[in-house]
């Protein structure tokens, strides 16, 4: 008797379980007018889902049936994550992508052509050397949202401690450059005690390794690799450039070493090299501080950019209403919006009074001369549909440069001999 | 004819065990098994997870790790390294302390207490912590080492410390829990032993190594094979720590296979990888159960 009743409970179980799958399924499947879009972003900030909240709605209000779900996936998971539900049978609409993965996912033909979409939203605004990265042809797999120049962070207080012109003092009489910026550095640590300068996010030599060495080598008139796939990294001026930023770490210890956790933003270094979504970080800061554009080399003036654009996903079952919200979200007036956070590529807005009164930190001066010149001038930091490979044999030899004695002019060569080969592929 | 009845009831009900289990087994094959047999299969394809594309190519993953990944070589030997380093360090601290701490004194439940903590201590914070305390120029254990006219490395940052410096953060993460399973091992050793050899005359060392030791056997070995798999599977504590740095000192397999199949999306290669740790780990294990009958003869 007891072991019918539990089969029969049993077997209820199962069947309830399969009716209410069955009822989910049937849920799912008959809201066919109705479209959800998931947009995915890295950013779990409200001033950011707000704004992006705002943009959905406008969009719902001229296509009824269309809602848009932000969903936010922490930056270091962004790529692996949404990869997988690529593969996956629940591939998001749409989303963000940082211009890394940018031509990995283009050759993999995981994106959407918004070509068509775009059209309509005045595309030949956005700045060419914005969209090098997103184009292939006549097809556009990605708009960019957020065009942000690599700039200068700097301690007004410990630059007027040690008694030398700040960097927007010395860019104004045209001597804002690698060298000089060595000089003063050394005296802020001789004068003060305290580190003159720090990598980005203190992460420059191991995750950011390629953002703290590209700006120094572009000035010098290098560059990781060229457009044609020829790695530059064993060129005279990348040695140059290199040797100048390990004589800061070990000759003159002025640079935070590795492995080292003191903090710009904490008021133990006087000078690092950030974004303007960096500048957030200074809100409380119990210091005076300032930005000023990336010092200059032999070479002359070098901006680089960091990029993030938005893009549609082909596995999604809405590609068309997809690709037409990512370029609605990218129009002139959605960018302008979206200024207050992220830089835009679109030129018309880059000078517009909205930008440049776009963040209550930063003077409209100081967004002219810093940011939209950077933006103007500036340079997608180096790609290639191999870069995570290259990332990471690159990585494992600049790890060699971090002793006091170590050869820079071997190592380089010796990274530049591992890179080729992935550069080739 | 009663019994006749009772086997064919028997007979009649011979399911209901299988229906019990079937949720639990309907589990187990799709979660477990299912990916378990997917691996090996995967292990024989050239996989993208990006691109979605699949081909069959054998062996080619195999023979590639052997003969064309040098990566491959050094991360087998860095988990080794990272395995043989941590085991006995981790075992040995743990049967020592808990010998210690087995004794009633003063304080007792608070370094009971200040052992485990780091065990329910979240990953990110104990690496933050750590990255902290083994910084080159103003780190505490360097300043430390300086009162005794020591200059420390930079722990973190040179190869030949790194891996020393995972390896001692990570037996001082997870000492507590092996401490807990030695401590209930010792409470329940029967004193009449003890007291036995002391009355004969024996000294404490005699008592530990022929009475205590042996006895705790069982023990040991089950601690043993727990802390080797976890050893062979780490992968926070290097990603947060070291990220495989520098130049691959602490590149271990399981952050390589993590590389391989969502860096570079190459998920066949990757599962290649995992194959032949899961091998490893089945290898190691049966070795130390093997040998369980030989050394431990107190085992119930």
């Amino acid at each position: 008797m007891k072991t019918r009743v539990s089969l029969a409970l049993i077997v209820l179980l199962i069947c309830s379980s399969l009716v209410w799958a069955g009822g989910q399924q049937e849920q799912s499947s008959s809201a066919d007018e109705e479209v959800t879009l998931r947009f995915t972003l890295w950013s779990g900030f409200d001033g950011h889902l707000n704004m992006l909240n705002e943009i959905a709605a406008k969009y719902t209000a001229k296509h009824p049936n269309v809602k848009v779900q932000l969903d936010t996936i922490p930056f270091s998971d962004y790529v692996s994550k949404v990869t997988i539900q690529l593969a996956g049978s629940n591939p998001p609409d749409c989303g963000w992508l940082v211009e890394n993965s940018g031509p990995s996912f283009i050759d993999a033909g995981v994106l959407s052509d918004l070509s068509n979409a775009a059209e309509q939203y005045d595309y030949d605004d956005f700045s060419d050397s914005a969209m090098t990265l997103w184009e292939r042809g006549d097809q556009v797999y990605g708009l960019p949202f957020s065009t942000s120049p690599f700039i200068m962070l700097y301690n007004a207080d410990l630059f007027t401690q040690a008694g030398v012109p700040n960097p927007n003092e010395l860019a104004a009489e045209g001597d804002w450059t690698w060298e000089k910026l060595r000089d003063i550095a050394k005296t802020i640590k001789e004068e003060t005690g305290v580190y003159a300068f720090q990598t980005m996010d203190g992460q420059g030599y191991d995750v950011r390794v390629w953002h703290t060495l590209i700006p120094i080598m572009r000035a010098y008139g290098a560059d990781a690799w060229d457009s044609n796939g020829n790695c530059q990294l064993d060129t005279p001026e990348a040695i140059e450039a290199v040797e100048l930023f390990h004589s800061m770490i070990y000759e003159d210890k002025s640079v935070v070493p590795p492995g080292s956790q003191s903090d710009f933003y904490a008021g133990n270094a006087a000078m690092t090299v950030g974004q303007i979504s960096r500048v957030g970080k200074l809100k409380d800061a119990s210091f005076d501080w300032g930005i000023a554009v990336m010092p200059k080399g032999p070479a002359g003036e070098a901006y680089v950019i960091g990029q993030a654009a938005v893009v549609a996903f082909k596995a999604s079952e809405n590609r068309e209403i997809a690709a037409d919200f990512v370029a609605f979200m990218t129009n002139k007036m959605n960018v302008k919006k979206m200024a207050e956070y992220f830089p835009p590529a679109r030129e018309s807005v880059l000078y517009d009074e909205a930008f440049l009164s776009a963040n209550a930190a930063i003077s409209k001066e100081q967004m002219r001369d810093v940011v939209a010149t950077s933006i103007e001038k500036g340079e997608v930091l180096s790609f290639h549909p191999n870069f995570p490979k290259i990332d990471l044999t690159a990585r494992a030899e600049f790890d060699t440069l971090w002793t006091a004695d170590a050869d820079v002019d071997a190592i380089m060569n010796r990274v530049a001999e591992k890179v080729q080969p992935l550069l080739n592929q | 004819m009663a019994s006749i009845v009772q086997g064919r009831q028997r007979k009649k009900g011979w399911y209901a065990p299988y229906l019990f289990i079937a949720p639990q087994m309907a589990g187990f094959f799709i979660f477990v098994l299912g990916p378990l047999v997917a691996v090996f299969i995967f292990s024989l394809q050239s996989r993208n997870l990006l691109s979605g594309q699949v081909s069959f190519v054998g062996l080619q993953n195999y023979i590639q790790m052997i003969q064309m990944d040098p990566l491959f070589t050094k991360t087998l030997v860095n988990s080794l390294i990272f395995t043989m380093g941590l085991v006995p360090t981790n075992i040995a601290l743990a049967l020592a302390i808990s010998l210690i701490l087995s004794k009633q004194f003063r304080g007792t439940t608070f370094f009971r207490t200040v052992f485990f903590t780091p065990v329910v201590t979240s990953a990110v914070a104990w690496a933050i912590v750590w990255k902290f305390l083994l910084q080159g120029e103003a780190g505490l254990v360097n300043r430390y080492l300086e009162i005794f006219g020591i200059t420390g490395p930079n722990w973190l940052r040179e190869p030949h410390w790194a891996m020393f410096s995972v390896i001692i953060t990570r037996v001082f993460k997870n000492l507590g829990m092996n401490i807990v399973l030695y401590m209930a091992a010792i409470t329940n050793l029967p004193t009449q032993l003890m007291e036995a050899a002391t009355i004969d005359g024996a000294g404490r060392w005699t008592i530990f190594h022929k009475i205590t030791f042996p006895l705790l056997m069982p023990t040991t070995l089950m601690i043993s094979v727990l802390t080797v798999i976890g050893s062979l599977k780490v992968f926070d504590h290097i990603m947060l720590l070291t990220a495989g740095g520098p130049n691959n000192a602490t590149m271990v397999m399981v952050y390589y296979i993590y590389h391989q199949a969502f860096q570079f999306f190459e998920t066949g290669y990757a599962s290649g990888l995992a194959v032949i740790l899961f091998l490893i780990v089945l290898v190691l294990t049966l070795s130390q159960w093997s040998i369980r009958k030989k050394v431990s003869h107190y085992e119930q």
